[in-house]
């Protein structure tokens, strides 16, 4: 893998400063901007793969910069915001973000999400546009149900034969909920008579393999009192 | 002593012995006064010594002998029947009756009744208040033996010693209830201890004038009653021994009077108490009634209340003018329409009124505007007071996470520092706290946003029990940790209810998890769902590991902690901020403490 250049835009230079440190003992180049219009500037005079973006700041906002930089570039862009309600997620999701971390973050959770992007976006591009038949790809998961494999981020995930079918079923229907019974029924085949734990326990191990956090899950998400679902990405 | 008298004579047992026998000594006197006149007994014996002067024999027994005499003589009949005790001579000049000679007659002169030239004259033993007229030639001898007369005053003496007798009871009867009666008065209301007036719970809840009317329509139907006992059976022979009849007529009588005393007596008492306590006529229906009224009348013409409110108090002086004016008006259209039957004078007043009108709505709309205007204000204050309030949480949050973040990611950078082992035991430390303090302000911004009302949820209708299973499936990891059983007694159907899935998965985690922290091992957390009618009631019950010492109140309060000693992690919100949520996601949440058993209760409305 080429070394990585990544952008990381925040108005506290301290924050800035221990996520440059992070990311190079990864082996990443860091380039740093404190606030929106540095950040562009920077982006005119380096070649960067990532960026990762603060919300609130000073001159130009997160969000701001972040549509100024889509009408150009293809980057993924990791938000960085203090603002940790479901309603700025999906903001920040809907207008281009690939993904969004709250701070205070986990350091090790965010180098992984950096990661996991730059994969996605360095090897994998051609994946999306290639679709071939027998594979189904949500986000970064990529299920390829021929070969019964399935990669996050490119990277090859062991599954079970009941994981396998549970997650098939739920990433050929992104954005359907299932309940328990439902997926007991089709992947069991069995009637299905208190199963919820059942299916609970493999939906968490499924999201062990496949989220960064398991605890707040990127794909395999619960609907509470009603099912599970794959969101749609 | 005199405190020992006072428990005495206030105490409820003398109270009701008093009562007691005043019911009894009023309903004995009246059953001898019934007894009496049934055994038609006169009460004159009592008063006149004398048989001879009594109104008994002279306008009973001479009398009547005077009219059988006359009646004798007039019509000419044979004999007076029966034969009587009396002797007498009669003429009119011609014609002449008796049955005794005349000489047996004036030999008794002193018991002799004689009218001679339309007078009477009286014998030394004889009554003298004879005031028959018998005609100017009539001359009439009559008299009653003394033999008779003395056998008969001592059959009159014998009566009035009886009734002599009967008199002294009575009398005797009507003292001491007096007394007991002048006693309760005294004592009613009081009592022992101090010297306020107690009402009785019961009795003195009645209005008075309703206690009144019963007690004069009871004394009323007792007075009918009685009259008919007293007065409409004159069946009676003088004989010592009663009918059957009349002995059931006491029974009633005396049965009548005892409920009629014991219902007058305690509604006498109860107003007595009133008396006492100053409360006779305000305690009344008509005092209530009147009360009302005035009360009400007063409202029109008493604008205190919109004291505070300006514009509301001009509204109503207005109204109370313009209806006092237009009435005026109508009333001056009327007579100025009778007295002067002049069609433009009596216009006068119609103008007059469309004037007030015109004033009355004028003044109206203005004030409507500027009540509508503050309204405005005052929403609008509301709203930015609102905004305000999210914009400080949302920045104090931002505030705190912002230099947090630099804490975090400086203690993990530190941590991959080639470090001495002291100094590695120091940055874990730092790392633990650090973590925790992120917890803690998250929760805090939760329960911020969800105590102000700012909380947003998305509501679906959901299956609280699918729910509850979820989230112990999710949480198998930390039951499993905790050496714990978890007996969850869920309802066979699913329980649809239309909430917030996320927000009550946090409720249930948050709750179960304290359970799991703060239950002795190996005992077992009950997790029960019951639904009847349109409701369901959650309730989760563990069983302590500590002393909980403190209330069900103290445990929702904000950063208190259930063991304060102990536990290091979370951020004692836990709770706190289950209960926001339940209440945000519209159900009820209640903590409740018995012994070791520490149990939450929720409640939710079910949807189908």
């Amino acid at each position: 893998m080429d070394t990585a250049r990544i952008l990381v835009v925040d108005d506290d230079r301290e924050i800035a400063g221990a996520i440059e440190k992070l990311l190079k003992m990864e082996g990443f180049e860091v380039v740093k901007a404190y606030d929106g219009m540095e950040a562009l500037d920077a982006l005119v005079a380096n070649q960067v793969q990532l960026i990762i973006l603060d919300i609130m700041m000073p001159k130009l906002d997160g969000l701001s910069t972040m549509m100024k930089i889509r009408n150009e570039k293809n980057i993924p862009i990791i938000l960085l915001s203090a603002k940790s309600e479901d309603s700025d997620k999906i903001l920040g999701l809907s207008m281009g973000a690939d993904d969004y971390v709250t701070k205070p973050f986990n350091p090790q959770e965010l180098v992984a999400r950096v990661k996991s992007h730059l994969r996605r976006y360095m090897q994998l591009g051609d994946m999306y546009n290639a679709n071939s038949s027998g594979k189904i790809v949500v986000g970064g998961l990529c299920l390829d149900t021929e070969k019964a494999e399935l990669y996050v981020d490119g990277e090859p995930v062991k599954l079970t034969a009941k994981e396998f079918k549970i997650l098939e079923l739920l990433m050929r229907n992104a954005g359907c909920v299932f309940s328990a019974e439902q997926i007991y029924e089709r992947v069991w085949q069995e009637t299905a008579y208190s199963v919820e734990n059942t299916v609970m326990v493999h939906i968490r191990r499924i999201r062990e393999k496949i989220e960064i956090n398991p605890r707040e899950p990127k794909y395999l998400k619960v609907v509470w009192g009603i099912g599970y679902k794959i969101e749609k990405i | 002593m005199a405190t020992k008298l006072r428990r005495f004579s206030r105490s409820n047992i003398t109270k009701f012995i008093a009562f007691a026998l005043t019911v009894i000594l009023v309903t004995a006197s009246v059953v001898l006064v019934t007894y009496l006149s049934n055994r038609d007994m006169n009460p004159e014996a009592i008063f006149v010594k004398e048989y001879v002067r009594s109104e008994a024999f002279t306008d009973g027994e001479l009398t009547h002998a005077i009219a059988d005499v006359i009646n004798h003589f007039v019509n000419d009949t044979e004999s007076i029947q029966p034969e009587p005790e009396y002797m007498f001579y009669i003429t009119d000049g011609e014609k002449v009756k008796s049955n005794a000679g005349l000489g047996e007659i004036l030999a008794q002169e002193d018991y002799m009744y004689l009218f001679e030239k339309g007078k009477w004259v009286f014998g030394k033993n004889t009554s003298k208040n004879v005031r028959i007229y018998l005609g100017d030639d009539i001359t009439l001898y009559l008299v009653y033996p003394q033999e008779y007369m003395d056998q008969k005053q001592e059959k009159w003496n014998e009566e009035r010693k009886l009734q002599l007798s009967f008199l002294i009871s009575l009398l005797q009867a009507g003292i001491v209830s007096l007394i007991c009666v002048i006693y309760l008065i005294a004592v009613t209301g009081r009592k022992a201890g101090d010297d306020e007036v107690h009402l009785s719970p019961y009795m003195d809840k009645i209005y008075s004038d309703i206690q009144l009317g019963v007690l004069l329509l009871t004394g009323l139907f007792w007075a009918l009653g009685m009259e008919n006992f007293l007065w409409d059976y004159h069946l009676s022979e003088k004989k010592p021994i009663l009918s059957m009849q009349q002995v059931i007529l006491l029974v009633c009588a005396g049965t009548i009077t005892a409920l009629t005393t014991i219902v007058c007596g305690v509604i006498l008492l109860s107003l007595v108490r009133k008396i006492k306590a100053g409360k006779l006529l305000k305690h009344s229906l008509i005092g209530a009634i009147f009360i009302g009224i005035s009360g009400f009348i007063r409202s029109f013409f008493n604008d205190s209340r919109f004291s505070h409110y300006p514009l509301t108090k001009s509204l109503y002086r207005r109204q109370a003018i313009f209806t006092a004016a237009s009435g005026g008006m109508v009333f001056m259209t009327f007579i100025l329409v009778l007295t002067t039957r002049n069609l433009f004078a009596s216009l006068v007043p119609v103008v007059l009124e469309g004037i007030i009108i015109f004033w009355y709505f004028y003044e109206n709309n203005r004030t409507f505007e500027e009540i509508n205007q503050g309204f405005q204000e005052s929403l609008a204050e509301q709203m930015k007071s609102e905004k305000m309030k999210v914009d400080l949480i949302t920045n104090v949050s931002h505030d705190l996470k912002t230099p947090l973040t630099s804490i975090i990611s400086y203690v993990d950078l530190l941590a991959k520092e080639d470090l001495p082992e002291s100094a590695r035991d120091y940055v874990n430390i730092l790392a633990e706290k650090s973590g925790r303090l992120k917890n803690i302000v998250s929760d805090l911004f939760d329960l911020a946003k969800s105590t102000s009302g700012n909380l947003p949820l998305e509501l679906e209708r959901l299956d609280l029990k699918k729910l509850v299973e979820q989230t112990l499936a999710d949480m198998e990891d930390d039951i499993a940790r905790s050496g714990l059983r978890i007996k969850a007694n869920l309802p066979e159907m699913p329980v649809y209810i239309f909430s917030d899935g996320k927000k009550l998965y946090r409720v249930f985690q948050n709750v179960i998890g304290n359970a799991l922290k703060y239950s002795l091992q190996g005992t077992r957390v009950f997790i029960d769902m019951v639904t009847h009618d349109r409701n369901v009631d959650v309730s989760i019950k563990n069983t302590a590991s500590y002393d909980m010492d403190f209330t069900a109140e103290e445990v929702l309060q904000r950063f208190s902690r259930g063991d304060k000693s102990r536990s290091t992690e979370g951020s004692g919100l836990g709770l706190s901020i289950a209960e926001s949520f339940a209440r945000a996601c519209g159900g009820s949440f209640k903590v409740e403490i018995d012994g070791d058993q520490f149990r939450v209760k929720m409640g939710f409305t079910t949807v189908d």
